[in-house]
């Protein structure tokens, strides 16, 4: 997948999911959108699905420090590099 | 320290109906709403008991996505009458957080259907699903869920008591609850239970052979309480909640007074987990009677817990009239809805509030012929205009846990 194809199946995501529309790629998720860990854990989940692939422990633990869209999307990308 | 507990708002989700007056009108024209039991994919083409007491309409849910998120469907029930409880009582959200309001609030399970999909998950062989289990799915699923989504929703700091006792969680809610105001822990308490639709609890009586069977193809003729052609219960879902406030605050604050909980006892029959007992049932009574401080003869009306099993209404019976003899009024409200399992002690004292409040006492829907060895208390058997000054509300679960209300009206 391309990046841009990343970042376009990540604001589905947000959109279908979790009722975020339009979101700034750089707006802190929890700041402006009471994004906690249970909704973080549930997009890990939706990213796998997207990945095709499990991630590991420590993958999702480094997940856990995200804030923005941006930084979705470059983990994504780094994830699915990782596994091409 | 011992302070007057009130009951200022309250809210059902019901078999025969949501609003009161849909409630009310159900119970004064013989509504039934027992209806078929919904097909799933797991138990139902199973079960010999093709009946549930249904709640068939919709329900118009406002809820944002970050409630929403942790609750499955007995906590769509439960949050939904907590906050038609709370704003029909009027409770201001900085009480609310303050620390002095609680919640008892309990469901049989937790819920069933998210249990399911964890389950499902867990045996699953398919090598797409790649988390165990969701992240949410243990908060939507688990048995506390109910009372700490309401907790979640109205920002409620104070005591969580979550009842799980099956047929007693919700009038144990609203006993411990009373108790808790009674004696000064908290002013307010949120009090009630839940359940969802569930074949699986449906299963469960069905395979100890307590489920009625014989009018699958009349479902509003069945649970039959107290009555000659009864045959078993029928399970039912639905939803309660009361607001119980201390009296002095409540009065101050120019709040609704609905009735007010002058009692509550509690035993359990040390004995057999599924059989009611004769002794330990009267002995219920006589508790909530003593911690009322009144005499049996004061009471006006008895609320029976009555299932409509061929054992269970027998001994109920025989209980009720040890104590009172023939002088209350006993209405089996489960007949016009089934067994609402965790929500039935506070739906049938919501609608021994409602008919308190109208000077009518129903009659047991479906009591066509009253069983001779039912027959020793004074039986409703069609629509009453009398006023009930104290009612009691009797439930008992399995593993022998008994409960009793006792209820005075509103001056």
């Amino acid at each position: 997948m391309t990046r841009n194809e990343i970042q376009d199946e990540i604001l589905k995501i947000f959109k279908d999911e979790f009722e975020i529309e339009n979101p700034e790629l750089d707006d802190d998720l929890g700041e402006k959108y009471e994004f906690d860990s249970i909704d973080a854990l549930d997009l890990l989940s939706r990213i796998e699905e997207l990945l095709g692939s499990g991630l590991t422990q420590n993958e999702k633990k480094q997940a856990m420090e995200i804030r923005t869209i941006r930084h979705i999307v470059d983990y994504v990308e780094r994830m699915a590099a990782k596994r091409s | 320290m011992e302070r007057r507990v009130v009951i200022t708002g309250a809210a059902a989700i019901t078999p025969i109906g949501h609003q009161k007056d849909e409630i009310i009108d159900s119970l004064v024209n013989g509504k039934s709403g027992v209806a078929p039991l919904r097909e799933d994919d797991l138990l139902s083409g199973y079960i010999h008991s093709k009946v549930f007491g249904t709640v068939g309409y919709p329900i118009a849910y406002a809820f944002d996505r970050k409630y929403r998120k942790t609750m499955g469907p007995v906590s769509y029930y439960a949050c939904q009458v907590a906050k038609e409880a709370i704003e029909a009582a009027g409770l201001a959200a900085g009480f609310l957080s303050s620390g002095r309001v609680g919640v008892a609030f309990g469901s049989t399970h937790g819920s069933p259907t998210v249990q399911r999909d964890i389950y499902k998950n867990f045996f699953s062989r398919s090598p797409t699903r790649f988390s165990s289990i969701g992240a949410v799915d243990y908060l939507k699923s688990m048995v506390h869920t109910t009372a700490v989504n309401i907790t979640k929703m109205f920002g409620i700091t104070g005591r969580v008591i979550a009842s799980s006792t099956a047929c007693a969680t919700s009038s144990q809610a609203i006993g411990f609850g009373y108790e808790t105001i009674k004696f000064g822990m908290q002013d307010a308490m949120v009090c009630g239970g839940a359940d969802e639709y569930d074949t699986t609890t449906v299963a469960v009586f069905d395979n100890l052979l307590a489920c009625s069977t014989d009018f699958n193809a009349t479902p509003h003729l069945t649970p039959r309480p107290f009555d000659v052609r009864r045959d078993g219960l029928v399970v039912g879902e639905g939803a309660g909640a009361v607001i119980l406030e201390e009296y002095d605050m409540a009065r101050k604050r120019g709040a609704d007074i609905l009735g007010e909980v002058i009692g509550f006892g509690c035993n359990n029959n040390g004995g057999d987990l599924i059989l009611p007992s004769p002794t330990g049932v009267a002995e219920v009574i006589r508790l909530g009677l003593e911690n009322a401080r009144i005499r049996p003869d004061q009471v006006d009306f008895v609320s029976a817990h009555a299932t409509a099993t061929k054992m269970g209404d027998i001994i109920e019976a025989r209980a009720i009239h040890s104590v009172y003899g023939d002088h209350p009024y006993v209405t089996g409200l489960k007949g016009y809805m089934g067994h609402t399992m965790a929500s039935c002690g506070v739906i049938e004292t919501i609608i021994t509030l409602h008919m308190m409040e109208k000077g009518i006492i129903a009659p047991t829907l479906n009591l066509e012929e009253i069983d001779e060895r039912c027959a020793m208390i004074r039986h409703a058997t069609k629509l009453y205009e009398l006023p009930i000054r104290i009612a009691s509300v009797e439930n008992f679960a399995f593993g022998g846990v008994n409960t009793s209300i006792t209820l005075k009206k509103s001056e």
